[in-house]
């Protein structure tokens, strides 16, 4: 029902239009619409009409190159910062305190042993090769004995090498412990400056790959972790963490502001690097503590024993404590962003939050909590929240699985895969050295993780100073050794021992906030501003614009449907030449249009096609009433001209 | 038809009887304030009542002043830059990193140039505290000295002060107490007081042309003074020593580099690239980006930066040149020229450094936003050093100048200018005076050059975490001071100490790069539309109406000005030759009608208002046109009925 009378209503219109023309439209629009210009145009005489007229265009094509470009700065979705500093009671932040060395070496050793044994005779050889002697004299001395006693299936896996390069074309390889005999030994005599080399081979195309270094000592380091870890990722979990430092040894005291708070108020966590870590203020089970005063008094204080006669000594050779400051619910990253304190130095720590708080998507490329980042967290079973180091080593784990079948010893293992080791995967050593120093891996990492929005640094101020001092180191020592172990001797030492300071600055944090530059509300008022600006306009204008473009089109259509008519009309009249109809449709169109003046234009599209057809017939009437409505036309024009003058 | 119709006698009553050609600039405003775009004015004119219409004109009045103000304000705000951080997570290009040992030459290798000074230096020490190094072969060599007498000393002679307020000083070579007409500077006395003035130590300086203008510097510490002392005399030995002996009395990089790691990969001498300075000898930078290669890291992390371990030769150390142990390092940007005795961080031995770093890189705009300089070419200071500009090579580069004007030649510590050479007391005795005196002056920026150089635009900067661990540890101490030994010793045969050896890790602490920049916080589209909106609200006004108001108040008013002008000065013409010039009076005025001034076309409207010519000869011109006679028509009975008549 709606459409048959929205149709009527269409057709009904189309019979009547809106009743004017499109000279009559325009000057009706120019004359009546809110934008400045216009009005002019029509207003004026011919000279400023002319100016007027290129003014407006002028204008109107401006505001449409500017609209342009503020458009195109919203989609830029750029964004405006601030900065606030100043001291607010602000979360602590969680404090992770590890000891360097991942075990007691005391109860680790058991496991190390056969290594050790290995490195130690190792050196030997290494040593001995110092003056370039022939290092195959040596070893034939005392290889078998030496042969018999260690264990070199684990040395086979991954033998360390000397390479003389003195021959860029032909380096000489020398095992250490010669096993193989191939090597003449002759060439031992003119050895130039021996390179050490940890070769790992790929067990299955027997491929070898040789990691250079031009040190010894990190030649040997190297290779020690790369054994190590083989030997520790057997172990269980609970097992490690028996072996690591615990709590009631390593936490001698601790203080937060004024109350006094222990061990216990510590969260354990095994960390792959440094083994038992243990983090204050962690807020996994309660809230986090807050502190709202400035200075150290206010702070945390802590008192640590690292026990250095216990280290592991191939394995660690730093010795202090690493600690770490970092968000509620992060998971600690020490390799990356913690600091040493030094064992026998009191470490003040003032703290300073500098947070940037940013937007995400569209304004920056960042993710809020890393739910769209296509790679699996795997440190999500320590319920920690997403962090662009937990990203780059889950896909470094993930990648590792891919490659190498087995996951690494220092990454959270995806569900159904198990720690690499030599026995099960005796490939590893070659697939992790190659997978570590491959740039596309690590790239591809870079491209597929994201930074957090919410970017939180602790920016430290460090100071340090010895403690205890000589006066009161007696005291302290026996003081600390009975409260820990019951003792009457002291049971501690300098080297061991680290007191630390946490605490906030004057000024705790400095905050850069994002917001948008750009909002909706800034485009339109801007927009606004420029139609405002060059021609007076507002939306209205627009709208108005619009009719008139729909009355244009209304106009086109009745003249279409008119010119049809006439087509029409002029086969009919073919056929009664002198119908009287047409001019009394002539004469009645004339007298309806002629109440304004502009119509003139209408007339001749309508109807000077007729008399243009009729001409044949010189005595017919409707010329005559156009030769007299010729004088009107005339008069109005020059009128309109007038008018506008 | 309606609407057509309506519309049409509403413009024909709107149309102006008195239109922009108004004869009068009354006339003229009431037409501009009915017809004008911007609210207000209309106000005034439709509004009754003398209150009304005053407060329409003070409200019109105070808006126009309001964006007047508001506009100013735009346009003096116009300059002023927002300011963006952005993060982002990326491969990071790795800094250079320089290393230098604390101390710049061996001193075995120094001897034979520095033994006379030490000598005196020791001398001195002894007369001044009494003391001697508790060896018979100084007191041996102090005998010596005294026969072979002073020449260190000579020149620039130590002083003890007896008195400080009576200016009685003791000159130490000689014991001789005199007393002292110069003027006394002290070193940083303006902050500190120097405290018992007897213990004043101090040396002096003299102009050699003019020896009775002499300047004493005093130190509140025999230490400082002793130091400054031998530091001037050893840069005067320094300065005859070619570059080459120097470099070679310097530290190799195989001297001073144990081991090198980088991002899990090895690395030796090769990736160090020497570097000269004048104070630390031979510094080693790694990374400098030389061969246009500049290493990247993809992993943060202390595992993946640069690991080093120095050596440190403790027992080669100078005295008196350098007090402290260890190395000095400094993270800089591969073109940005190593200020290690400005802003280095320094390496202990026997201990494990561990730096972390962050990446923040920084960009200001430069002029009109800012007075900074984008590559430092309008600075009118020629950059002496071989790298991109910076404030302190700027500073630096200007004092050298001053120095080389004022002195003659140019300072130790800073890089030649062309043509200059550097100061030694040989060829100019007096430049040591010279130079304290200008320091002095550019200390406190009488030089000028603290105001012709200018901040860098764009800067990056790498924040530091340093923190200290104990390395090696107790356990671990033996196996790795054999092996590093075993490594040295494939050159050098000898067991190292801990204490000679210094552990470094740089590496990232993560790889967001944080880059702060200033934007500009306007544009020119931003402040069109800030006028626009200001004009909107407060007047609903556009550019088109303040074309209207320049066309309305300056063009027309002008033009009505004018024509009455040139009317009364007709009439006045007029009136003095009425009777001789009644026949030429017709013609002037007919070719210099005011109307034909007017930049539109006559109308017979406005020809119809200009009072006294037309009537004084109708006899002359027949009317203009027929067009504008029909508008007369049109005009004189303003209705449109008799158009609508005419067309029937």
């Amino acid at each position: 029902m709606n459409f048959k009378r929205y149709f009527i209503r269409v057709l009904h219109r189309l019979q009547k239009g809106p009743g004017y023309t499109y000279k009559e439209l325009l000057v009706w629009y120019c004359d009546n619409t809110n934008t400045h210009g216009p009005k002019r145009i029509i207003r004026e005489g011919p000279k400023k009409k002319v100016i007027w007229f290129f003014l407006t265009l002028l204008f109107a094509s401006l505001v449409f190159w500017q609209w342009g470009i503020l458009i195109d700065t919203y989609l830029s979705y750029s964004v405006s910062s601030s900065l606030s500093i100043g001291f607010k009671t602000m979360k602590f932040p969680a404090v992770t305190v590890c000891n360097a060395s991942p075990y007691k070496y005391s109860k680790a050793r058991h496991l190390l042993k056969e290594l050790d044994e290995l490195t130690e005779a190792a050196l030997e050889r290494i040593l001995q090769s110092k003056h370039g002697d022939a290092i195959s004299a040596p070893p034939l001395n005392s290889s078998e004995t030496v042969s018999q006693r260690l264990d070199l299936k684990l040395w086979n896996q991954i033998p360390l090498v000397l390479i003389d390069e003195s021959d860029p074309d032909h380096p000489v390889i020398i095992d250490l412990f010669e096993t193989d005999q191939n090597l003449p030994s002759t060439v031992g005599s003119s050895f130039g400056i021996l390179l050490p080399a940890v070769k790992v081979c790929s067990l299955l195309d027997l491929t070898c790959m040789y990691w250079n270094f031009t040190s010894a000592a990190q030649a040997v380091t190297e290779w020690y972790i790369l054994q190590s870890t083989s030997i520790l990722s057997k172990v269980p979990l609970q097992e490690r963490i028996r072996m690591g430092y615990q709590p009631e040894d390593m936490i001698l005291a601790c203080l937060y502001g004024a109350e006094p708070c222990s061990y216990r108020n510590f969260t354990q966590i095994y960390h792959p690097d440094h083994g038992n870590c243990y983090i204050f203020n962690w807020g996994m089970d309660k809230e986090a503590l807050i502190s709202s005063n400035p200075g150290a008094e206010f702070g945390l204080k802590l008192i640590l024993d690292i026990s250095q006669q216990d280290y592991i000594p191939y394995l660690t050779y730093t010795a202090g404590a690493r600690l770490m400051l970092h968000e509620q619910k992060s998971f600690p990253f020490l390799k990356d962003q913690g600091i040493y304190a030094m064992s026998g130095t009191e470490t003040s720590i003032g703290v300073l939050v500098d947070e940037l708080e940013r937007m995400g998507y569209p304004y920056s490329d960042c993710t809020m909590n890393g739910s769209d980042v296509p790679v699996k967290n795997l440190y999500n079973k320590y319920n920690t929240s997403y962090s662009i180091q937990a990203c780059l080593r889950s896909c470094f784990q993930a990648q590792m699985f891919e490659n190498c079948g087995c996951g690494h010893y220092l990454f959270p293992l995806p569900e159904g895969v198990n720690y690499c080791n030599n026995e099960d995967d005796p490939d590893w050593a070659y697939c992790y050295s190659s997978l570590r120093s491959s740039i596309r891996h690590r790239q591809f990492c870079i491209d597929s993780c994201k930074e957090t929005c919410n970017d939180t640094q602790y920016k430290m101020t460090i100071s340090m100073a010895d403690w205890p001092s000589e006066a009161s180191e007696d005291w302290i020592f026996h003081i600390l050794s009975y409260e820990r172990d019951l003792s009457t001797n002291v049971t501690l030492d300098r080297n061991g021992i680290i007191k630390l300071n946490i605490y906030f600055q004057e000024y705790n944090y400095r905050t850069i906030s994002e917001s948008a530059a750009t909002t909706i509300v800034w485009l339109l008022s801007s927009l606004g501003g420029q139609f405002g600006f060059w021609m007076g306009g507002s939306v209205l204008c627009l709208i108005e614009f619009g009719e008139i473009i729909i009355d244009f089109l209304w106009i086109t259509i009745i003249n279409i449907i008119s010119w049809c008519k006439g087509l029409k009309q002029k086969r009919a009249r073919a056929q009664y030449p002198d119908t009287p109809p047409t001019v009394s449709e002539l004469v009645e169109a004339h007298t309806n249009l002629g109440f304004q003046h502009e119509d003139t234009n209408i007339t001749p599209c309508d109807e000077v096609p007729p008399p243009g057809a009729l001409p044949p017939e010189p005595g017919t009437p409707p010329p005559k009433y156009d030769s007299l409505r010729v004088d009107p036309r005339a008069g109005i024009d020059s009128d309109s001209d007038a008018e506008a003058s | 038809m309606a609407p057509g119709k309506t519309i049409k006698a509403k413009i024909k009553k709107t149309l102006p009887v008195t239109g922009p050609q108004a004869p009068t600039v009354s006339e003229l405003m009431h037409w501009y304030c009915m017809n004008t775009n911007t609210h207000g004015c209309r106000r005034i004119v439709v509004s009754k009542g003398r209150l009304r219409r005053f407060i329409w004109i003070l409200l019109t009045l105070s808006a126009v002043g309001l964006i007047l103000w508001q506009c100013a304000e735009l346009v003096m705000f116009y300059y002023t830059a927002s300011v963006s951080v952005t993060v982002q997570f990326q491969k990071l290009p790795f800094p250079a990193v320089t290393i230098c040992n604390i101390n710049p030459y061996k001193y075995s290798a120094m001897k034979e140039h520095l033994s006379e000074l030490d000598k005196e230096t020791k001398n001195a020490l002894e007369t001044l505290y009494g003391f001697s190094e508790g060896k018979s072969k100084v007191r041996r060599d102090a005998d010596d000295w005294n026969a072979t007498g002073s020449k260190f000393l000579e020149i620039i002679p130590l002083v003890k002060f007896e008195d400080l307020s009576k200016k009685t000083v003791t000159e130490i070579p000689s014991g001789n107490k005199r007393k002292i007409e110069t003027s006394v500077f002290h070193q940083g006395s303006s902050m500190v007081n120097t405290g018992d003035p007897q213990d004043v130590v101090g040396f002096q300086l003299c102009d050699p042309n003019n020896s009775s203008d002499c300047a004493v510097y005093t130190f509140s510490s025999g230490v400082n003074a002793i130091q400054e002392w031998y530091k001037l005399h050893y840069m005067n030995i320094m300065a005859q020593i070619p570059l080459e002996t120097k470099v070679n009395m310097g530290y190799s990089a195989e001297d001073l580099l144990l081991t090198c790691f980088f991002d899990g990969i090895s690395c030796d001498t090769r990736n160090f690239t020497p570097f000269h300075h004048p104070l630390y000898g031979n510094c080693y930078t790694f990374n400098s980006g030389e061969n246009g290669k500049v290493l990247t890291t993809s992993t943060g992390g202390s595992e993946y930066g640069l690991h080093v371990v120095l050596y440190i030769e403790e027992a080669d150390y100078n005295p008196f040149l350098v007090t402290s142990t260890g190395a000095k390092i400094i993270v800089h940007d591969q073109h940005e020229y190593p200020f290690i005795e400005d802003i280095g961080t320094e390496i202990e031995t026997a201990m494990a450094t561990s730096i972390g770093m962050h990446f923040t890189r920084s960009h200001k705009l430069s002029k009109p936003y800012s007075d900074c300089t984008e590559t430092g070419t309008d600075i009118p200071v020629a950059n002496l050093y071989n790298k991109s500009y910076s404030l302190q090579i700027c500073l630096h580069s200007c004092f050298q100048r001053a120095m080389v004007d004022t002195c003659g030649c140019a300072q130790y510590a800073q890089p030649l200018p062309p043509g200059a050479e550097y100061c030694n007391y040989k060829k100019y005795p007096n430049w040591m005076y010279c130079y304290y005196k200008l320091h002095e002056k550019f200390v406190k920026e009488q030089l000028g050059c603290q105001q012709i150089c200018k901040e860098a635009c764009s800067f990056k900067e790498w924040t530091l975490t340093t923190s200290l661990a104990q390395w090696p540890s107790s356990v671990s101490e033996d196996w790795l001071l054999r092996v590093l030994s075993w490594d040295k010793g494939q050159k050098i045969n000898k067991m190292l100490n801990k204490t000679d050896l210094a552990n470094l890790v740089v590496f990232y602490k993560d790889l967001n790069e944080r880059f702060i920049s200033e934007n500009p916080a306007n544009n020119i589209v931003i402040l069109l539309s800030n006028f626009g909106g200001q004009l909107g609200l407060w007047m609903s006004c556009s550019v088109v109406c303040v074309i209207e108001i320049i066309e309305v108040f300056f063009i027309d008013s002008f033009f009505i000005v004018m024509r009455r002008r040139w009317q009364k000065a007709k009439k006045w013409w007029h009136d003095r030759k009425a009777a001789p010039a009644q026949v030429n009076a017709p013609a002037n005025e007919g070719h210099d009608n005011p109307v034909c001034i007017d930049e539109d076309l006559p109308t017979f409207n406005t020809a119809l208002h200009l009072p006294l010519p037309q009537e004084n000869h109708v006899p002359r011109t027949p009317p203009p046109n027929y067009s504008t006679l029909q508008l007369d028509a049109a005009f004189t009975d303003p209705l449109p009925d008799t158009l609508e008549g005419s067309c029937h």
